[in-house]
């Protein structure tokens, strides 16, 4: 038994070494285009579903209108500028690879440098990066803000709190500030007050208790971790035990990471974010995390929780760029070509299932594959957090093991 | 069994097709035995290819059984002569039972929108609509589609001519199928048949042949109840076949696929109950396919389609740009470029003498 599973995992490693091996076809490079140098995580995570995917695919073979196929992983650092981010999509495109995952970056110059060459964003969820008509070729795998931002205004506004929106002057704060604007536009009697703050600011006090004195019952603060971090950290720090929200950056390792020798300020911190399971059941996810572990080990938060248990990170972002592989995948059999516009038309008409079991598909009027329905709602506790019970999706979730 | 719905009503059955229904029932049956069960044709089992178009609907939910009730009003634009030339459907699923949804609306759409009321934007993939989300516990998931207007109109249930001051309506719903005649215990038969009468969810049934069975083909056809006006005559009545209306105009109908009617049994031979039966078994079939133009994702939920057909004028093709001219041509445009060399080369000369 010992022999065959170690059998398994090492054909597993071979297999997800994603054309590091002799070619058994012509080789079909998948670019992807994120900020490795900026943030090492992101970049590497998304590189790894992606190479997590190749190996699965190149395993079962791909033979697309008569010719065998290898496909082949190159990363291309963004370093979170968007020149840079333009000029890795051109070049790209130049050197014909198949797709580019992308953390979004530049996206809304890359998409026109690509030539045709479907792009999906992983990450980002700005208003504006995808649009079928306008930018046929581009995709994305993540939830978006407007989803997010809706589904926040859905959750908050019945249980009739004074909502404090704090968002940073970040790009990601600024799309959520409009986000939230368009959410809670109908509802404004919610908000209590709404505000912008500096983006990574070490002391968010004053900002804070602007927030208390105009009566917040809630702080809803939308910005990078080290925002989220800083706004818990000027809430607790001056004894007001106000529940916060936050969009999926709040599940950032940075902020657990931040808080570390306060643990008890991250407990009750809510975010929402992308669903990791579906109805089936925690599953299909947990054998997406097992391979993903095999072969590229476990990612720490870098906490403990009270009990001594390493805290880690689900393979979220790792999550969709695995599952866009498979959807390309099955376009390229569906295209029964390797041409970008064929190949682009086809991630229109397929579904596989995802990486958490839920089916992942895009369409012709809609290139999103995370649907706002999608989104959920988590809360921390000993720095792991679970699904929340007062709300229909999250309450069907299952809560996902995070520690070792 | 051609409904004698007017004296015009000598329409021969224009679907010539041995389909699953009447297929399976005779498969099923044994043809040289007596006094033995034998299934009636299911109600609900299609009769045809379509309706429902492109296939039908389809479900791919993980663990959840949606119960999903459809209701569907297709417009179908005419001309003045009654050819249709443009088909468009609005569907309205009501979707209960929490969980995760994603359904596939088989339909040759050319575009597709949410309706007004939507909980949900509608995905467009060819040859489908898509619904993806999750319901918290109802969804009322709308879609408007514009459907392409050849092979919509082939399976619409009404046909209208226009001619010589004459409007004619044509049930287009016969079908042809295979079954079987023979003698049967009457008294288990009635009970079913009376069943179905009240049954507002017709169930399968059996018959207990006496008498070796036959075979033979039955035509029958969707009742449509037709109601509006052409030009300034109103009309209401159930049609079965065709209908000449010494009328012309401009046509506002409703079309509804109705039940057919229920007509007394108990003095019928179990030979002529047992044809009664299936053929109003093959009939609920038959308007159960036309309730479910677009298809429901849920098998056993409820459909509903009305049809309106509107006389209506084709949208003009825009009008090709004119291209551009300056209204100079190619011998005009030399002559005047050289005219400009020779007056700069004279005013050169000119001015190198002064």
């Amino acid at each position: 038994m010992t022999r065959v599973a170690l059998i398994a995992a090492v054909t597993l490693a071979l297999a997800a070494c994603g054309g590091s091996g002799h070619a058994r076809g012509k080789p079909l490079v998948i670019v992807v285009n994120a900020p490795f140098s900026r943030t090492p995580y992101l970049g590497r995570t998304i590189e790894n579903g992606v190479r997590l995917a190749v190996g699965e695919v190149n395993a079962a073979g791909l033979r697309v209108g008569g010719t065998s196929y290898e496909l082949r992983v190159q990363t291309k650092d963004s370093a979170l500028s968007p020149a840079r981010a333009v000029s890795n999509v051109r070049s790209a495109a130049d050197e014909h690879a198949v797709a580019v995952v992308d953390e979004g970056t530049g996206i809304d110059a890359s998409w026109r440098v690509a030539r045709g060459l479907p792009i999906c964003i992983v990450f980002a969820g700005g208003a504006g990066a995808v649009d079928p008509a306008t930018r046929p070729n581009v995709f994305r795998i993540a939830p978006t803000d407007h989803g997010v931002a809706f589904r926040l205004a859905e959750y908050l506004i019945p249980k009739h709190l004074r909502i404090a929106l704090l968002h940073d002057d970040s790009d990601y704060g600024a799309a959520g500030a409009s986000a939230l604007g368009a959410a809670f536009s109908q509802n404004r009697s919610s908000v209590a007050v709404d505000e912008t703050v500096p983006a990574d600011a070490l002391d968010l006090g004053p900002q804070v208790l602007r927030a208390r004195r105009a009566h917040a019952t809630a702080l809803l603060v939308w910005g990078r971790p080290a925002t989220i971090a800083s706004a818990i950290a000027a809430a607790r720090s001056s004894g007001w035990d106000v529940p916060v929200f936050a969009p999926p950056t709040g599940a950032d390792p940075f902020v657990r990471q931040q808080l570390a020798d306060h643990p008890s300020w991250v407990n009750g911190l809510t975010f929402a974010g992308g669903r990791l399971t579906a109805e089936v059941g925690p599953g299909p996810f947990t054998s997406f995390e097992q391979r993903y572990e095999g072969a590229y080990g476990v990612d720490r938060v870098g906490v403990k929780t009270r009990a001594g248990q390493q805290v880690l990170e689900p393979p979220e972002t790792a999550m969709y760029a695995y599952d866009f592989v498979n959807l390309l995948a099955a376009a390229l059999l569906k295209a029964g070509s390797i041409d970008p516009g064929k190949v682009t038309r086809a991630l229109e008409e397929v579904t596989t299932e995802g990486a958490n079991g839920d089916e992942r598909a895009f369409n012709r009027s809609n290139h999103e594959g995370v649907v706002d329905d999608d989104v959920y709602f988590a809360r921390f506790s000993d720095m792991t957090y679970a699904p929340v019970k007062d709300d229909p999706l999250s309450a069907t979730l299952p809560t996902i093991d995070q520690t070792r | 069994m051609q409904g004698p719905d007017l004296r015009h009503d000598h329409d021969p059955p224009r679907l010539r097709i041995l389909l699953a229904a009447g297929a399976t029932a005779l498969a099923v049956t044994p043809l040289a035995v007596a006094a033995q069960y034998s299934p009636l044709p299911s109600p609900a089992a299609p009769l045809s290819n379509v309706p429902p178009l492109g296939g039908g609907a389809s479900s791919s939910t993980e663990r959840v059984h949606h119960r999903v009730d459809a209701v569907t009003t297709v417009r179908v634009a005419i001309n003045r002569h009654g050819a249709p030339f443009a088909v468009t459907a609005t569907q309205s699923l009501d979707v209960q039972v929490i969980g995760d949804y994603f359904f596939t609306i088989g339909a040759p759409v050319a575009t597709v929108e949410a309706a007004p009321g939507s909980d949900s934007t509608p995905g467009l993939r060819t040859a489908s609509i898509v619904w993806a989300g999750f319901n918290p516990g109802r969804r009322r998931l709308t879609a408007r589609a514009t459907l392409e207007p050849a092979r919509a109109s082939a399976a619409l249930p009404l046909r209208v001519e226009v001619s010589s001051g004459v409007t004619t309506l044509v049930n287009e719903t016969a079908v042809t199928v295979g079954t079987i005649v023979a003698d049967v215990e009457r008294a288990p038969l009635l009970r079913y048949y009376d069943a179905l009468r009240a049954a507002k969810t017709p169930v399968a049934g059996a018959a207990f042949l006496t008498s070796d069975p036959q075979r033979t083909t039955v035509t029958v056809r969707a009742p449509l109840q037709v109601s509006g006006t052409i030009g300034a005559r109103r009309i209401s009545r159930v049609l079965t076949g065709r209908l000449a209306v010494p009328a012309a105009g401009v046509v506002r109908l409703t079309v509804r696929p109705v039940r057919p009617a229920f007509r007394p049994a108990a003095a019928l031979s179990g030979r002529a109950l047992l044809a009664r039966v299936t053929t109003t078994l093959l009939t609920l079939a038959r308007v159960r396919q036309y309730q479910s133009f677009l298809g429901n994702p849920d098998p056993a939920g409820a459909n509903a389609t009305t049809y309106r057909y509107v006389t209506a004028r084709r949208p003009r093709p825009l009008a090709a740009a004119e291209p551009v001219s300056s209204g100079r041509d190619w011998a005009r445009t030399m002559a005047i470029v050289a005219g400009a060399v020779i007056a700069v080369g004279a005013a050169g000369v000119a001015w190198s003498r002064s």
